[in-house]
């Protein structure tokens, strides 16, 4: 069982992380369900949202239950930190150097070395994905990623997923 | 996701026609539809009505003519389809007929909690409560089984954690579209007068009571083994998967017998009462009314919203969920730090073309009232341009009301906005109403040729429908001509001295000539819109500025940023959409293109 939570601002591609995440370990033949924030509050406010791994039937984790928090806007971790459990782990897109509990990574320069910053959401994936107890390995994400019947937009994401691998 | 896993279920029974109007957490219930219809090369009709109600008696109308169909809205959609549905429970159907209303308990993106299973209570239809995707898909299958046999509309009510859960969930083949054959005449049926509508509301009434007895799914179900305990609880939909993982994660509650109900109404009253009987204590969950708990008879050992244990109003999430079960079993609660939540609000995307139009509406119109509508452009609350919110359609009525009062008549000067989409939805009467009364209100139609909010669906303005396939384009100008509106004008808000000088002679005609209720059309496509090309210029602030804060103030730009540490404003580039706006109205003039 692994329980995790995505966080960022409308806009920074959150519900795309948390479906690439749900269909590679779906694929895989293990029960996951997720719960995505849509309507309103995608106009670049707060949204977060949940994964789950296992056999569970709600959506939603309860706070102090998160074994991962994904952070792709670090003024979100605040509002999110309450779902890790004690020894959970933050994976944040930020400047800043790593601290106890907390990895980081400056996603969104990398992304935008890219060309584009909202490819940094593939970008924190990716250095995620190396981190130990991540529900899914660098190279599920490559394989899926590889699926994308766009060239341009394949490219792209491998390219930001190896910035994110490399990384770490 | 469940909204898809909805979708399946109704392709996969047979349904032919389908209808809905986009709302949270509704909306991909049609756009899944879409897909299955051309992922499956499905026959399938599916349609983005002009509104919730239309959508019902397209959806009915279908069903008087044989096919399976279905509805799809979010549950203040319901509000506005009404009058047709409580109508279509007397005079019964044909064609299996669902409505599905996704419910929003939170609110997070609504303007109520209503519980569309009340609704439906109400209106004496039965109401099938799924709890997760996967039972999402089978009871849409169940639903439309119950509304062939007994005749009458089944409401499905998921709520938005199961609109916008994701999980895996199994698909079946579909089923040919179903027919019960072609529409047969019958006024004292299908266009009853009063006489013949209490006979139908006796059988109504007596459908009801056979549901409730023989349906399995009227019962509640015991989830786990633990029988003869002294607590009972008693669940139904989205909130019974937060109470089925809690108490399998938490051994010191094993002893309480869960049940779960997945037709909430017509419940089967014997049978929760036989529950409560039973048992010392009983506690009853769900979202967001107490009706399972109202079909209890004898509620004194009964835990719950009516007993004041349950909150009336907010999300059942899983932490009060656990919360409330610990302490109905006497246990210890968790013990949590209060998160210390600052949520980000959110805001019109940078370069959005209402952000031009409420900023020159706000200079032109300045201490006016500002009646507001439903849509993206309800966030105009950031920039002082929306006054009131009530619901789909509403600041045009409104704007009439606010225009004669107080009784002093002539000093309350009313500026109503609506989005092109809500226009077309509930817009059209209130305008006629407001011609016809000679109402003195100027009109803004935020025009951006889309539904944004809800993800940008087509509207009546576009030449094609839901499924790509060729409509025809109602046009815009003509409707509101149409209306009898006499001052009609179009500006393109993104240019401030145009968009200026129609709101001015807008003012002029409303307020100072006194000539009934001006319109202006603010048109400009939606930043988000499909093959939307964005300008590449980027800005820069210079050194002119002296730190009005009117670009934040104002403008409420999301790309202006205040750099407290270096007492200067800059604009972040990544979030710039290059719209220009700001270089127009800056009152330093200290914008300027970017290495100019």
């Amino acid at each position: 069982m692994v329980e995790l939570v995505l966080c960022g601002r409308g806009g920074q591609g959150i519900v795309f992380l948390t479906r690439q995440i749900g269909q590679i370990i779906a694929s895989k033949g293990l029960s996951v369900i997720s719960s995505e924030t849509h309507g309103m509050a995608v106009r670049g406010g707060s949204i977060n949202s949940h994964l789950r791994v296992g056999e569970f039937f709600s959506p939603l984790i309860r706070s102090g239950h998160a074994d991962f928090l994904i952070s792709l806007d670090a003024t979100e971790t605040a509002n999110n930190k309450h779902y890790l459990k004690p020894a959970g782990l933050i994976v944040e897109n930020s400047t800043l150097q790593d601290e106890t509990g907390t990895k980081r990574i400056a996603a969104a320069s990398l992304a935008r070395e890219l060309g584009r910053v909202q490819l940094e959401n593939v970008v924190l994936l990716g250095y995620a994905a190396c981190v130990e107890g991540f529900p899914v390995t660098a190279e599920e994400i490559r394989a899926h990623l590889n699926k994308e019947p766009r060239e341009s937009v394949r490219s792209l994401n491998l390219k930001a997923l190896q910035a994110g691998i490399d990384a770490a | 996701m469940g909204n898809e896993a909805i979708a399946r279920g109704i392709v996969e029974a047979g349904c032919s026609v389908t209808a809905a109007y986009p709302g949270t957490p509704s909306s991909e219930v049609l756009e899944s539809l879409v897909r299955w219809k051309k992922e499956l090369k499905h026959p399938i009709y599916v349609e983005w009505s002009v509104n919730e109600k239309v959508a019902f008696e397209v959806a009915y109308g279908a069903s008087l003519g044989g096919a399976r169909a279905a509805a799809a809205m979010k549950m203040v959609g319901l509000n506005v389809a009404s009058d047709p549905f409580l109508s279509a429970a007397y005079l019964g159907i044909r064609g299996g007929l669902v409505v599905v209303v996704a419910d929003d308990p939170g609110p997070h993106s609504s303007q109520t909690e209503q519980d569309s299973r009340f609704f439906a209570w109400f209106a004496k239809v039965p109401v099938l409560d799924p709890g997760t995707p996967t039972e999402a898909l089978e009871m849409t299958l169940k639903a439309f089984e119950l509304s062939e046999k007994y005749q009458v509309p089944v409401l499905l009510r998921p709520c938005l954690r199961v609109c916008h859960a994701r999980q895996n969930v199994s698909l079946n083949t579909p089923r040919p579209p179903a027919s019960v054959g072609p529409f047969k005449k019958d006024w004292t049926r299908w266009a009853a007068i009063p006489k013949y509508r209490l006979t139908l509301h006796r059988e109504l009434n007596e459908k009801l009571v056979k549901i409730e007895h023989e349906e399995p799914e009227t019962r509640p179900i015991l989830l786990n083994e633990g029988a003869g305990n002294t607590t009972a609880l008693i669940t139904s939909g989205s909130v019974s998967s937060h109470v089925r993982d809690i108490i399998a994660s938490d051994t010191r509650l094993q002893g309480i017998d869960v049940y779960k109900v997945d037709l909430p109404f017509p419940a089967h009253r014997a049978a929760l009462q036989q529950i409560v009987d039973e048992h010392e204590r009983t506690l009853v969950l769900e979202e967001t009314y107490p009706v399972l708990e109202l079909q209890i008879k004898d509620r004194r050992k009964v835990i719950g919203r009516l007993s004041g244990d349950v909150p009336s109003q907010g999300e059942l999430v899983p932490e009060l969920v656990e919360e409330i079960i610990l302490s109905t079993a006497g246990e210890r609660p968790v013990q949590r730090e209060a998160p210390a939540i600052k949520p980000r609000r959110p805001s019109l995307c940078p370069g959005c073309p209402h952000r031009p139009a409420f900023y020159m509406m706000r200079q032109v119109f300045d201490q006016a009232v500002y009646a507001g509508d439903i849509g993206c452009y309800t966030l105009g609350i950031n920039m002082g341009a929306v006054d009131t919110c009530l619901c789909m359609g509403a600041s045009i009525g409104m704007a009439g009301g606010l225009a004669r009062a107080p009784l002093t008549e002539g000093k309350t000067r009313v500026v109503a906005t609506i989005g092109d989409s809500t226009f077309y939805h509930a817009g059209v009467p209130a305008l006629v109403n407001a011609v016809h009364t000679r109402a003195r209100f100027v009109l803004i139609i935020m025009d951006n040729n889309i539904t944004a909010m809800t993800g940008g669906q087509p509207t009546p303005a576009q030449d094609f429908l839901a499924d790509g396939s060729p409509g025809k384009a109602v046009d815009m100008e003509r409707l509101v001509r149409g209306c009898g509106v006499d001052f009609l004008e179009l500006a393109d808000p993104y240019d401030a001295k145009a968009m200026k000088e129609t709101l001015e002679r807008a003012k002029s005609h409303a307020f100072d000539d006194d000539q009934g209720v001006a319109v202006v059309i603010a048109r400009r496509p939606c930043v988000r819109a499909p093959k939307i090309e964005l300008p590449s210029d980027r800005f820069e602030v210079g050194d002119a500025c002296d730190l009005c804060m009117s670009c934040i103030k104002d403008l409420e730009c999301p790309a202006f940023r205040y750099v407290k540490s270096e007492k200067r404003m800059e604009i972040d580039a990544d979030m710039c959409a290059g719209c220009g706006f700001c270089v127009q109205v800056c009152p330093s003039q200290a914008i300027k293109a970017k290495g100019a």
